[in-house]
């Protein structure tokens, strides 16, 4: 039997950069093949030839056995090669149906379109799918999730049998990772093939069947995804043995209190918040996507405004009324959206540093003093293992880790004590993970008090000292570290205040599988 | 990017040597700098002044700043004129005192003035070729009194509070109204930058807010367009006194919407600024004040030969 | 900042390359280039053009539009706009009028206020744009016209003159570098141009203001969550830009003698063409000060090389749009690479 979709040493290079060497690899019809690999590994270069993105220097492309050319997105399309992005490509004020087919809306005469068949073959698509959407909601009131699935629908509207989903459960929380599963098994059973982007083990264990491992822009090996163990394809992956990771540390910390926090309270997003952090301290805390836990972080870094509540800092009865206020009472926040909120990507690694503690480094008449910043940018680089070609860096050009390096260096050169994280790791490969880990447990060490906010149960069980569960705007229980497991982290996570629809039940402990940094 | 900006600066090069050509195979040189270029009225002086150089086989060019607000774009365009070393100059400006320096210059080096419009309010032009626009509008005024039988309400749209044709046309017709006809009142007084669309709104708020209005005066072609169309959106029967010519005003004085409308001789200003220059560069005498006269045109008298050759489409 | 790119230590042919047509230095150059393309342009077309009365005629024609558009680089630096630049000015040189014609306080008195008056209005549209969240466009659309409004208002819609202050028209039109060098009679407002752009150029890159123009531009809500009070720094931005727009109203009321209500309308697109034109970015994070001041000197060699030459008017302004678009076309390509 011809594969579906055959890659034949692919060579690709980017101005100064060798995106792609020789890369091979098979895709059977009704298979899912995850592709793994650190970040600038070659995945996405790789799968957006394939969409018609990009062009390739040399090597070929057979899909059913038959050479081609793939010159743009249409190409593929025609082809039936279709590509769902991380960050999805939906216009929020349209309609799903109108989504679903843009460019391609049935006409009545005169040029009218014809609604009525729009949403009837848009309503077709959902059931084949066996997911329950109004094909007349816009866009924008839908879940990540749901958006997802028009994405979905839109693909396989082109009649696809390929389809390249990239991170696709990145902003899914457990239940509607499950939902996302029934649906590309089903696809998998009608013969699509899909090539499976991700950067989570577990996922890889329950729904892959093949699992293809890139390195340096090379494709280094393919295995069965379910008789290979994890270490392997790690290994595969950083092209090392990974250290295993330390044992659980010692659970009670003595420290003063750094932080507390009572009775904050916002509308429906947070209810009666109380907790307190202290120092050398890690608090974890865990729940599902929307739970309210970046609300939290933000409420008490004044960010967001609150209705009520108190914030203790150091002891002392605060007032926090912006970002501003947090900051000089030496609070920060790392956001989980680090282009967004927490560099300033244009500028260089310099004026990142530096850039919630400037005032500290001018002189007379407001005139910076450029050598102490070069300085500070220099020490922060060297103590952090930021990876910079020099401190003029642009921002943006630096890799995920060394981002959020950055981010961290901006707060330590401003003294910031108590530190919030958000999805500390979230876009970072395997390897640089390891190493925040480790910077957060030095920091923490230090005597900085640490909260960190995790969807990842491993990454929250590994690194806390105690951990938050929420649930619905509400702090749903607490857990000492000896107590935690994934099993009941997961159950306070789901406990919902009132029984409401809102959190599907299916969210078990036992469906995580082996994780990556264990 | 490159390429494309050095194609660029060619081809605004070559458009340059190409249209400006004419201008180098000329002996006698003399450059206009009026108050606009856009107006049909402007370009009536234009057209007086190449006829002009025909006749006298000189060279003119004719430019003005795009509103009549920008004083220091208009200096800057008299700089540029006197860097091209003309044999004289026509200028009407649209604030004296700022152009003075460069008038000084002007006169230093021996390059001949001649105002027209508006006139200069200095000694160095040589003459000034311009309509006594305030006699004008009591022209305008008197009209208006005998055409709404000497007493009721009027008003008058005007294109510009702060420029000398727009503050003599009011004050003209104001003051005609005020000395000779006490039973005629004057309710409103608005000001539409001479834009055609301002104008009709002005003049629809205008007859809103007076039932009793017998005529509105418009004081220029674009303001007195815009009182036209107001008065026709509206369903209004009133007398409309236009100023200056241009098509539309010409066929609404013929089809009886406008009462009349006064000229001014633009293709005379034009024509007389050009000759009165010319003769100072000859040395031979002339005019200090040369008035271009004014005009009133209505349904009757419109395409008398003496009449029709003043207005413009 | 983002010139810095050009001396990291890779020197191979591609970043000399990138150095050259994508970093913000190399648009300079190019910018530069072009300028000097025209000018030699001109020159070579007419005799006329290069003379020193002429070239003098160009700076001073830049003098007011120049130091307008180094108020709106900082605006836009910072991914704002304002629209209120020219009608400022105005306002400013009108209050200057009331000051020194009107209540005949002393020449620095009137200068003062009328520095004052355009901080204090820059601040008022940073407030709005800031503390109310007004769009920027909306707000300084706004001011555009009140200023407009006021301007006309207070001067009772006639242009105040300034000849009980013979000095003051001193200020723009007499010559510093012509007492010491006979041969160059450049105005002072040249020289106050200058004065200007360096001035703004050193706060723009070396000052806590400079560095938070820029990340504001680059990222505002990653710039109010480190801590740094933006609403301030914007209202700051504003107030100095506005000031910047007060020495453009006492530049343009010296040269012209007169405070002239009913000006100012329509300076702010001149203003924002030069500083697209001199390759700062319309979306914010990018921009020099010396861009800008090339920027102004193109559309102003172009203006008058074009006069020089006896070019239709009508013609002139579609060069103008034409030699826009390409510009700010070349910023788009510049974008797309990096």
């Amino acid at each position: 039997m011809t594969a579906l979709i055959e890659v034949r040493n692919l060579d690709k290079s980017f101005p100064g950069v060798k995106a792609l060497r020789s890369a091979s690899f098979t895709l059977e019809a009704g298979e899912v093949h995850a592709l793994m690999g650190e970040n600038g590994a070659g995945k996405s270069t790789l799968m957006k030839m394939l969409a018609g993105i990009y062009s390739w220097d040399s090597g070929e492309v057979l899909v059913d056995g038959a050479p081609v050319t793939i010159a743009g997105p249409k190409a593929a399309q025609a082809l039936g090669i279709g590509i769902i992005h991380q960050e999805l490509n939906l216009m929020n004020h349209l309609t799903a149906a109108q989504n679903i087919f843009i460019g391609r809306e049935p006409r009545r005469r005169f040029g009218f379109l014809d609604e009525g068949k729009l949403n009837f073959d848009a309503a077709a698509l959902f059931r084949r799918m066996n997911v329950t959407i109004d094909p007349k909601t816009l866009v924008g009131d839908l879940t990540v999730a749901k958006q997802q699935i028009v994405e979905i629908a839109k693909a396989l509207s082109f009649h696809s049998r390929v389809l390249i989903m990239d991170e696709p459960t990145a902003a899914l929380n457990t239940a509607e990772i499950d939902d996302l599963f029934v649906i590309i098994r089903d696809l998998k059973a009608h013969g699509v093939g899909i090539v499976y982007i991700s950067h989570k083990m577990d996922e890889l264990k329950r729904i892959a069947d093949r699992v293809t491992v890139m390195r340096d822009g090379e494709t280094i090996a393919t295995l069965p995804a379910q008789s290979t163990p994890v270490e392997t394809i790690i290994s595969l992956m950083v092209g090392r043995e990974l250290a295993h990771a330390e044992p659980p540390k010692v659970p009670e910390i003595q420290g003063d209190e750094a932080l507390r926090v009572v009775g904050l309270s916002r509308g429906r997003a947070l209810r009666d918040i109380s907790f307190s952090v202290r120092r050398g301290e890690i608090l974890g805390f865990a729940g599902l996507m929307g739970a309210g836990r970046t609300e939290v972080a933000r409420a008490v870094f004044g960010a967001d405004p609150i209705d009520t509540g108190e914030i203790w800092v150091r002891g002392a009865k605060l007032k926090i009324h912006s970002p501003a206020d947090a900051v000089r009472a030496g609070i920060a926040y790392l956001s989980e959206d680090r282009k967004r909120f927490g560099l300033v990507t244009a500028m260089d690694v310099e004026a990142n540093i530096s850039l919630a503690s400037v005032m500290r480094h001018r002189r007379a008449w407001g005139f910076l003093d450029f050598p102490s910043l070069k300085a500070l940018a220099a020490r922060y680089v060297k103590s952090l293992t930021i990876k910079t070609p020099s401190t003029a860096q642009v921002a943006k050009l630096l890799s995920g880790g060394n981002q959020q390096k950055l981010v961290i260096a901006k707060w330590l050169a401003r003294d910031s004590d108590i530190l919030f994280f958000d999805e500390p790791t979230r876009g970072i490969d395997v390897g640089a993970k390891a190493e925040i880990y480790k910077l957060l447990q030095s920091l923490a060490d230090q005597g900085r008090a640490i909260i960190m906010i995790s969807s990842e149960l491993p990454e929250i069980l590994r690194m806390s000292h105690r951990i938050l569960v929420m649930c619905e705007g509400r702090i749903s229980g607490e857990l000492t570290a000896a107590e935690a497991t994934q099993e009941t982290i997961m159950k306070l996570a789901t406990r919902t205040h009132v029984a409401t629809g809102t959190a599907r039940g299916g969210a078990h402990g036992d469906e995580h599988g082996p994780v990556a940094n264990e | 990017m490159f390429k494309l900006r050095h194609l660029a600066a060619v081809v605004a090069l070559g458009t340059a040597v190409g249209l400006s050509a004419p201008v180098f195979a000329a002996d006698t040189y003399i450059p206009l700098i009026s108050k606009g270029f856009q107006h049909q009225f402007w370009q009536a002086v234009k057209s007086g002044a190449e006829q002009a150089a025909k006749d006298l086989n000189v060279k003119v060019t004719f430019e003005g700043p795009e509103t009549e607000a920008m004083v220091d774009k208009q200096i800057d365009m008299l700089a540029a004129a006197l860097a091209k070393n003309p044999a004289a100059i026509g200028f009407a400006a649209l604030d004296s005192q700022a152009a003075i320096p460069l008038l000084k210059k002007a006169q230093a080096a021996k390059i001949p003035v001649i105002a027209f419009d508006s006139g200069v309010d200095s000694d160095i032009p040589l003459a000034t070729a311009a309509t006594n626009n305030a006699l004008a509008a009591g022209l305008a005024a008197d009209k208006m009194a005998s055409l709404i039988g000497g007493e009721g309400d009027v008003a008058l749209v005007v294109h510009d509070q702060t420029s000398r044709t727009g503050i003599d046309r009011r004050d003209g017709f104001v003051n005609q109204i005020k000395a000779k006809y006490p039973k005629i009142k004057i309710v409103s007084i608005q000001y539409g930058a001479g834009d055609q669309l301002k104008s009709t709104e002005i003049t629809k708020s205008i007859l809103q807010a007076n039932p009793n209005l017998k005529g509105i005066f418009g004081a220029n072609e674009g303001s007195a367009i815009g009182v036209l169309n107001g008065a026709k959106e509206l369903k209004r029967k009133i007398v409309v006194i236009g100023y200056d010519s241009g098509k539309q005003q010409k066929a609404a004085i013929r089809s009886g919407e406008m009462a009349g409308a006064i000229t001014q001789n633009p293709v005379g200003i034009g024509y007389k600024t050009v000759e009165a220059a010319v003769k100072a560069i000859k040395g031979e005498k002339f005019d200090k004040v040369i008035d271009t006269g004014f005009y009133w045109f209505d349904k009757s008298n419109i395409d008398d030969p003496k009449i029709a050759a003043l207005l413009y489409d | 900042m983002s010139t810095d790119l050009s001396q990291t230590n890779d020197v191979s042919l591609r970043s000399l390359r990138a150095a050259l047509f994508d970093s913000a230095a190399g648009q300079l150059l190019l910018a530069f280039a072009s300028l000097i393309v025209l000018v030699a342009g001109f020159g070579i077309a007419s005799p006329n053009f290069l003379q020193t009365d002429n070239l003098i005629g160009i700076l001073q024609a830049t003098a007011v539009n120049g130091v307008l558009a180094v108020a709106s680089t900082y605006v836009i630096i910072t991914g704002g706009i304002d629209l209120s630049v020219g009608t400022l000015m105005t306002f400013c040189a009108v209050i200057a009028g009331v000051f020194l014609t009107y209540w005949g306080y002393p020449i620095g008195v009137g200068v003062a206020a009328a520095l004052i008056c355009g901080a204090l209005c820059g601040a008022t549209s940073g407030f709005l744009i800031a503390k109310m969240e007004v769009p920027p466009f909306i707000a300084t659309l706004g001011m555009m016209m009140l200023l407009k409004g006021l301007s006309l208002v207070i001067s009772g819609t006639k242009p105040i003159y300034f000849n009980d202050t013979p000095d003051f028209p001193v200020i723009a039109q007499d010559s510093l570098i012509g007492y010491l060098v006979p041969s160059l009679p450049i105005p002072n407002a040249v020289l106050i141009l200058f004065v200007v752009a360096v001035a703004a150029s050193v706060v723009l890159r070396s000052t806590v203001l400079g560095r938070y123009i820029f990340a504001l531009g680059s990222n505002e809500e990653a710039v109010r969550l480190s801590g740094v009070d933006t609403d301030f720094w914007k209202i700051v931005i504003y107030a100095v830009s506005g000031a910047i727009c007060g020495i453009a109203g006492l530049l343009i009321a010296s040269r012209l003698n007169s405070a002239q209500p009913a000006l100012g309308q329509g300076y702010e697109l001149d203003a924002i063409a030069a500083v697209v034109i001199g390759g700062t970015s319309l979306s914010g994070g990018r921009g020099t000060v010396l861009g800008t001041i090339i920027g102004s000197f193109i559309i102003s060699v172009l203006t008058n090389g074009l006069r020089i030459l006896s070019v239709a008017q009508e013609w002139q302004t579609v060069v103008t749009g034409v030699i826009i678009i390409l510009a700010v076309y070349a910023d788009i390509m510049r974008r797309r690479k990096t």
